[in-house]
């Protein structure tokens, strides 16, 4: 390194303008429309280090509820009429008929009614219901399950946590950024 | 926390800081981009004034380059990748500007006066005449001495910035600081390397 080098460095320093530059600049641009902000820009934005770490966080929780309730409401079914009559599931050994099959217990002058399950576009599958209580949904029945209802709304109730505690989080780290006036 | 571990912290800080002020001024905060302003005003202005060598000039083109970068905020992808853009519309505009208006002084190199005194260390005289040895270079090698010298950038990325081959930077630098070793030189003997 010789000294032209450091009288150079010296010579050609950084300069700053007068002290109204920032607020010049700033009144040109407020005379201009705002940069329009794309959708797709925003979601990006949630995948960058500094928020890419609350949205894992708060992703992976409304994962594991969402599974739970799934899963429960998969294991505990119930029917549910037209009229909103909420019809507790019986396994199929107390409803007289397994399967599609007469039971010795049946009335041979009354026919069982069909159960075979078939297509029909007033059939309504809120949930999934196992094998062993399908044969006692009829059509025009719907399929709900209190349980999962209850569920749902602990998801959703999840969820607006997650959401208020991170929109809480971002205005906390805008706040503690934002330049002192 | 202490020594280079403190530093370290400080300066990663810093650049999530940057970060965060970069994202939010690309979504339309005023007052992050004044920040960004404020933090690069000193680069931008310093450039034009030291090219251009008039003060009125030199603002009125940095106000038009961040006017330049707010309209194009959402392509600048990090801190890093928002100095070099600075920097080259920065270099190119003021290189535009000189071919345009001629403002490149119209002195040749013997017409630079000798200065009156010997001068010393940090001497203002010395850096005014070596400011005007170095107007009489061509715009482009005046550009690449004051990248060189004000931003401390290595050939390669004067290079990129000036969008020429290295090779051209390093020979643009070779014959500059022959020329202002020469003039030198004759005032000041200490002064060669």
């Amino acid at each position: 390194m010789s000294r032209l080098d450091d009288e150079l460095r010296i010579a050609f320093r950084r300069e700053q303008p007068s002290t109204e530059f920032t607020d010049r600049v700033l009144k040109q641009i407020a005379r201009q429309p705002a940069p329009r902000v794309r959708w797709w820009r925003t979601l990006a934005a949630l995948f960058q280090p500094p928020k890419l770490r609350w949205v894992a966080i708060g992703a992976t929780a409304a994962l594991l509820v969402a599974i739970g309730a799934a899963q429960y409401a998969r294991l505990h079914p119930t029917v549910i009429t037209d009229n909103g009559k909420v019809a507790e599931t019986q396994p199929p050994e107390a409803s007289g008929t397994a399967g599609g099959v007469k039971t010795p217990d049946s009335a041979p002058e009354a026919p069982a009614p069909k159960l075979e399950p078939k297509p029909h576009r007033n059939i309504h599958r809120l949930m999934t219901v196992s094998n062993r209580t399908r044969n006692n949904v009829r059509p025009g029945d719907r399929v709900v399950n209190p349980e999962a209802e209850a569920a749902k709304e602990k998801v959703m109730l999840a969820l607006y946590i997650t959401n208020t505690m991170l929109s809480d989080a971002q205005r906390a780290i805008s706040d503690a950024d934002k330049p002192q006036r | 926390m202490v020594g280079w571990e403190g530093t370290i912290a400080l300066e990663n800080r810093a650049a999530v800081a940057l970060e965060d002020t970069l994202e939010r001024s690309a979504q339309g905060d005023q007052w992050a981009f004044a920040e960004i302003v404020r933090q690069h005003q000193g680069m931008v202005f310093g450039l034009a004034c030291h090219f251009l060598r008039d003060r009125s000039l030199a603002e009125e083109l940095s106000q038009e380059v961040f006017l330049n970068l707010y309209q194009n905020l959402r392509s600048i992808k990090s801190p890093a990748h928002l100095t070099f853009w600075l920097r080259k519309v920065t270099s190119h505009r003021c290189i535009d500007q000189a071919r345009r208006q001629k403002v490149r002084p119209q002195v040749s190199l013997e017409d630079v006066p000798e200065p009156f005194t010997r001068a010393t260390e940090n001497d203002l005289l010395l850096s005014e005449l070596l400011r005007r040895v170095v107007d009489t270079l061509t715009e482009k090698a005046r550009m690449v001495v004051i990248l060189r010298y004000q931003e401390d950038l290595e050939p390669a990325e004067i290079a990129k910035v000036l969008d020429m081959p290295v090779n051209t930077v390093k020979s643009h630098l070779r014959r500059s600081l022959s020329i202002l070793r020469d003039k030198l030189s004759r005032t000041l003997g200490e002064v060669t390397s």
